[in-house]
């Protein structure tokens, strides 16, 4: 699950290496959601933050 | 000139993804569920960079440095935020005085500032014609450490967290079963 960004943004990589500049915009813009996805699950703590 | 820089700015990032590699790997600081995902926001920004090497400078692409380092930039600042009570203590061995999210944080609003540097220059734009296919050496070098990061960090997450979430604080690969010697 938490590998799941790299790998989208591997695909991506792939893809601008072949010269695939839509394919791989799309492959970034899905992994930066799973990544947002993962950080808001990973943030279920409330921050002690009080003075 | 835009592509030299956008070349030295990718090598910059490799370097940092490369460092955090050796921290894990070397002195055996595994990386904490939000440090694994702020790796993924330093390729999420370098991945702009690695496609103005690919296809040339576009502002879409600068974008994507942009977005991405401001999504990193909020992870790192999440765990600042976590450690910045005194007596909360902290994750990780400090590195010239700061935490590496620390450094993250400083880093990510480095690249965000760089990148607006970078947008100034308008002639960058100007080009009728795409750039040659074939790279020269700088731009194919850091774009191959930066592909072989993408993946060392795929196999990485996978050892230590299988094919689940990581614990919060981990302290064994959970394929291996303990931390490597």
């Amino acid at each position: 699950m938490m590998s799941l960004p790299f790998l989208l943004f591997a695909c991506g990589l792939g893809a601008a290496w072949l010269r695939q500049r839509g394919a791989a915009m799309g492959f970034w813009v899905a992994g930066l959601v799973t990544l947002l996805v993962l950080f808001r699950l990973h943030i279920s703590d409330v921050l002690n933050i009080a003075l | 000139m835009s592509r030299l820089l956008n070349a030295l700015g990718l090598i910059a990032v490799d370097t940092v993804l490369v460092l955090a590699f050796i921290d894990q790997l070397w002195f055996h600081d595994l990386p904490c569920p939000l440090c694994i995902l702020q790796r993924a926001g330093f390729i999420a920004a370098g991945f702009g960079l690695a496609l103005n090497l690919c296809f040339g400078p576009r502002p879409s692409h600068y974008g994507v440095v942009i977005l991405g380092a401001a999504a990193g930039a909020a992870m790192a600042m999440r765990q600042v935020l976590l450690h910045i009570v005194p007596g909360t203590g902290s994750y990780g061995n400090p590195i010239f005085g700061l935490h590496l999210y620390t450094w993250a944080f400083i880093i990510f609003a480095l690249m965000i500032v760089g990148t607006a540097i970078l947008l100034l220059n308008d002639r960058q734009f100007g080009r009728p014609e795409p750039w040659s296919q074939r790279l020269s050496a700088l731009p194919l070098t850091a774009f191959a450490i930066f592909a072989v990061v993408v993946v060392g960090n795929i196999i990485s997450t996978l050892l230590l967290c299988g094919m689940g979430f990581c614990p919060d604080n981990p302290t064994e690969y959970l394929l291996f079963g303990a931390t490597p010697a």
